[in-house]
């Protein structure tokens, strides 16, 4: 382990490299499509009413100033990272002057709060059973539990959406199907507001559970059908080490190991939001704005969530990577 | 395994413990008999805490900031109004009064109007308005007010004088609200802020008859209070609004909405597919609409239509034009999109109650006479029994039967009267005396290349006129054109681009309660016409000139907004457009409005015209005055 310092500094050159070529390409990306912020802007204000021919040309000219949009591309260029490095990401154009950050800032606690608990239940969820399944191979409750999973999974988490609104919003209306919390409610921490934030995120969470179950369910159930037939695994069952006791120690412990890694990525893609789900169940996450943001060809709010999503998948990476010879004996660093 | 069952157990107890926290689903904890919940179609709002609606600044519009805190000089109803007439003078005493040249505009103010702080709204507002957007360039009106004013100034404090840079008989236009309109700032307010161009406006001061009680910080929903002083704001003339609170929401996807609205927690859905509609009117016994049957909707101000890129070669001959039209079978078209529920037009303005009346009536007798010379023969295109003819149709709907009109007069309210009929022999005719030629099934430019169309449509973001766009190109394809609905979600930028050879959108918008077509017919003048290439301005998308329309355009300059001679003007433009067919005109704008009775009554209806139900527009604060309680 001599060279590990070593090894961590090239994995973080890795890191900021990847950062910084994924945020350029989708610089270039954004800045190439078709659709112009300040047309986009016009367009709103024309179509808001009254909108003189003569007056156009005059407001382009206006918010190309307005929103910093002058120059060359390259221009542009070297003003965003020159700006990124001290840590601004500028003004959001559709919703001028209001910083990127601020807008960002607003929604990213509801993605994260909902995508994590989602990924960390589904992760536990799916690997217990999953592990059970593997290794109690005849029990018929498994079976039937793991089917469950395993049926949902190919279905596309919108449409399971949609049976669940039509489930407990229509036929059986006793959960929310709209929004983060109650319309018009106070929302000074309380007890009270906890529990309605708790209740308006169960259907989101629910759908995205449903359908990502299965896959851990799959991973897991492969894994430990692979390890039990390890001589070590014999060999503790000959010795007369409790089932229990050889599952969690010598079963699902090795199995872990690749599972904490897809987990790792899976928390890093929580930044990306669910952009579907927050659109059916009107949550107010990052998903949701990314839309919006790519509609109003807004490519400051673009580039933002971009950075941002392109740096958490990055880091998951970077501390899967330095703290696996950490977590996994068999890794040697050479 | 007897741990793993008693923690799966104690999760799924949990879990239906928190369900089981709740009772019925309540939508909003004030009280709701008090509470009128509207949808507003902007959906969640990206920046909610930006009040400032002279900057387009990602704050909502339509979250009732427009429609209850807003004011300005004038307003024209979509509908019929409920002063007497369409035209309201709201913060103006009276009309515009313009000098004879019309390079003056003298407005007279109300007295006793008060902002929801205290303050006297006087003259000083309206100056302070425009010099402060003259001089704030990207602030909304900035650029209109820059072209057009040359000095403005008050006289007293209930008189302010415009001085134009150029003559203009609609100056006003800009102070009168159709869907919206150039709102008053507060100056006692903005004139204490560094910028207003970066001033969120939080806690806004109101000029209407409510004022901000709580938002969302997400987005979601705003609500506003009835203001205690309600009688000193300029909609105490019409009397008092009935909801004490009013909430703007966000309630999501069609499918949303209508659950909504059936567990009477949405009392105004905005807009709703057909097919939404349908299913309120089979499962809700207190949902109302614009009509009480088919076609339920409400057909706004806008008129969809094909509009053909005139710039472009193959486009730029009127008989090719003319013959893609007779191509079309508009009863299909209507089934396609709207079910059935459309509202037709074959003439260049969307078929609103006036527009009824001053122009698609008087011009039928035209209509029936029109010919078009396909290089053969003359023929006369126009089927006026279109609208009976569908109304037939649907009639043979065992579910809608007894809901179509019968009477002529009302069939021609609800579906419009006539259309082109389709006529493939007449529109190879035209295309042939264009120099088209069909090869092997397949029609050839002149050129001797295909036939290429491709039409714009607008995607699942309007799926009406996307059915409609999609159902125009397979009958253009039928013909032997090689034609295609293109769906974008940047049709509008590409209109302005001049990205495009065709798309369903529209260049015609009129005020709808008043028959002066320059709200929109001003910028058809070819002084606007931008080069290929360029960005062209809102409306004239097709970017069609014609030396007899700017004739028209000039002399409705000429005339004062009120003038008869303007509706006269108004039929030579609709007979020059059907005779030169820049856009293909087919249906107004029909809106999917309903309204919940189990709270409030006294919406408008067809019965009860006094404004457009559809609760974006600004005109929509008439309905505060008409709403009652339900119950008691």
């Amino acid at each position: 382990m001599a060279s590990y310092p070593i090894f961590v500094l090239k994995r973080f050159g890795q890191f900021l490299l990847v950062v910084f070529l994924g945020i350029s390409a989708t610089f270039f990306i954004t800045h190439m499509t078709p659709i112009d912020p300040v047309e986009q802007s016009i367009g709103a204000i024309q179509q808001m009413g009254q909108s003189d021919p003569r007056a156009v040309d005059l407001m382009r000219q206006s918010l190309r100033e307005l929103y910093g949009m002058e120059g060359s591309l390259w221009q542009q260029y070297v003003h965003f990272w020159t700006r990124l490095a001290t840590g601004d990401l500028g003004p959001s154009l559709s919703a001028f002057p209001t910083p990127v950050s601020t807008i960002i800032l607003r929604s990213l606690p509801w993605t994260i709060g909902l995508m994590t608990v989602a990924t960390l239940f589904t992760f536990i969820l799916g690997n217990t059973i999953g592990a059970l399944a593997g290794y109690y191979r005849k029990s018929m409750v498994l079976k039937a539990v793991s089917l469950v999973f395993i049926a949902m999974q190919p279905i596309p988490y919108y449409i399971l959406a949609f049976v669940l609104i039509i489930l407990f919003g229509y036929l059986w209306p006793i959960l929310p199907i709209n929004g983060g919390y109650e319309m018009n409610t106070n929302l000074q921490l309380s007890f009270s507001l906890v529990l309605d934030i708790l209740r308006h995120s169960i259907l989101p969470a629910l759908s995205l559970i449903l359908v990502g179950t299965g896959g851990w369910l799959i991973g897991m159930r492969a894994l430990v059908s692979n390890i039990i037939t390890e001589d070590y695994v014999t060999f503790a069952e000959l010795g007369g080490v409790p089932k229990n006791r050889i599952l969690r120690s010598y079963i699902a412990r090795n199995a872990m190991v690749p599972q904490f890694t897809g987990l790792a990525m899976s928390l890093g893609a929580v930044f990306n939001g669910t952009i579907i789900t927050e659109i059916v169940f009107g949550y107010p996450g990052i998903g949701n704005l990314l839309i919006s943001a790519v509609h109003a060809g807004d490519y400051s709010l673009v580039l933002g969530l971009s950075a941002l999503s392109i740096t958490g998948v990055a880091a998951a990476v970077f501390i899967i990577d330095i703290l696996g010879p950490l977590i996994d004996p068999r890794i040697r660093v050479e | 395994m007897q741990k793993w069952k008693k923690l799966a157990f104690g999760v799924a107890l949990a879990t239906f413990g928190l369900v089981g926290a709740a009772t019925a689903q309540e939508y909003t904890t004030l009280p709701r008999k008090e509470t009128l919940i509207v949808e507003n179609p902007e959906g969640t709002i990206k920046n909610p805490g930006w009040f400032n609606i002279w900057v387009n600044g990602g704050g909502g519009v339509s979250t009732g900031l427009q429609q209850l805190t807003m004011d300005t000089l004038w307003y024209i109803d979509p509908e019929q109004g409920l002063g007497g007439s369409a035209w309201d003078n709201s913060l103006a005493a009276d009309k515009p009064q313009y000098n004879d040249d019309f390079t003056q505009m003298t407005v007279k103010l109300r007295k006793g109007l008060y902002w929801s702080d205290g303050v006297e709204f006087t003259a000083d507002d309206v100056v302070y308005t425009v010099k402060t957007q003259i001089d704030h360039p990207g602030m909304n009106w900035s650029a209109a007010f820059s072209v057009q004013v040359a000095s403005v100034e008050a006289t007293d404090p209930y008189t302010v004088v415009f001085k134009l840079k150029k003559p203009n008989s609609r100056f006003h236009a800009i102070f009168t609200v159709r869907w919206n309109g150039a709102w008053i700032m507060p100056k006692h307010v903005f004139e204490k802020v560094a910028d207003p161009v970066r001033y969120d406006f939080a806690n806004p001061v109101s000029l209407g008859a409510y004022k901000l009680k709580t938002f969302d910080p997400q987005g979601k929903w705003y609500t506003w209070e009835k203001r205690d002083d309600w009688q000193r704001t300029s909609l105490a003339r019409l009397g008092e609004p009935g909801p004490k609170y009013v909430t703007y929401v966000d309630p999501g996807p069609p499918d949303k909405r209508t659950i909504a609205q059936l567990e009477h927690n949405l009392d105004i859905i905005h807009d709703n597919t057909p097919e939404g509609m349908f299913t309120l009117k089979d499962k809700s016994k207190t949902v109302e609409s614009w009509f009480p049957g088919f076609p339920f909707a409400h057909p706004d101000p806008t008129l969809p239509a094909v509009i053909f890129n005139t710039q472009d070669p193959l486009f730029s001959n009127a008989d090719v034009r003319w013959a893609l039209a007779l191509l079309i079978d508009i009863k299909a078209v209507d089934m396609a999109s709207y079910r059935g529920t459309a509202t037709l037009s074959a003439l260049g303005v969307p078929p609103t109650a006036i527009a009824m009346k001053d122009y698609q009536a008087p011009l039928q007798d035209w209509l029936k006479d029109f010919e078009v010379d396909t290089g053969k023969r003359k023929i006369k295109p126009y089927d006026p029994t279109i609208g009976q003819q569908v109304a037939d149709m649907l009639r043979k709907q065992p579910k809608y039967k007894d809901q179509i009109p019968t009477d002529p007069a009302a069939i021609s309210t609800a579906f419009g009267y006539g259309w082109w009929k389709p006529d493939p022999q007449a529109a190879t005719e035209l295309l042939e005396k264009a120099g088209f030629k069909k090869v092997g099934g397949k029609w050839m430019t002149p050129d001797g290349q295909p036939f290429k169309i491709r039409l714009t449509v607008e995607g699942d973001t309007r799926s009406v006129f996307t059915r409609a766009g999609t159902l125009i190109a397979q009958q253009w394809a039928a013909f032997g054109i090689d034609s295609k609905a293109a769906p974008s979600s940047a049709v509008w930028q590409g209109l302005a681009t001049g990205d495009f050879q065709c798309a369903i959108a529209w260049s015609v918008e009129t005020w709808g309660g008043d028959p002066d077509l320059s709200f929109f017919l001003e910028s058809w003048h070819s002084d606007f016409v931008a080069k290929k290439g360029e960005n062209q301005s809102a409306r004239n998308w097709q970017r069609w000139s014609n030396p007899e329309l700017d004739k028209i355009i000039e002399s409705i300059r000429r005339v004062s907004a009120d003038d008869p001679k303007g509706i006269e003007l108004g039929k030579d433009y609709l007979k020059l457009v059907a005779r030169e067919m820049p856009t293909i005109p087919l249906m107004s704008y029909n809106v999917f409005t309903s309204m919940d009775t189990t709270y409030w009554k006294g919406y408008p209806t067809i019965a009860d015209p006094y404004t457009d139900p559809v609760p974006n527009w600004a005109n929509s604060r008439l309905m505060m005055v008409k709403l009652k309680p339900a119950q008691p």
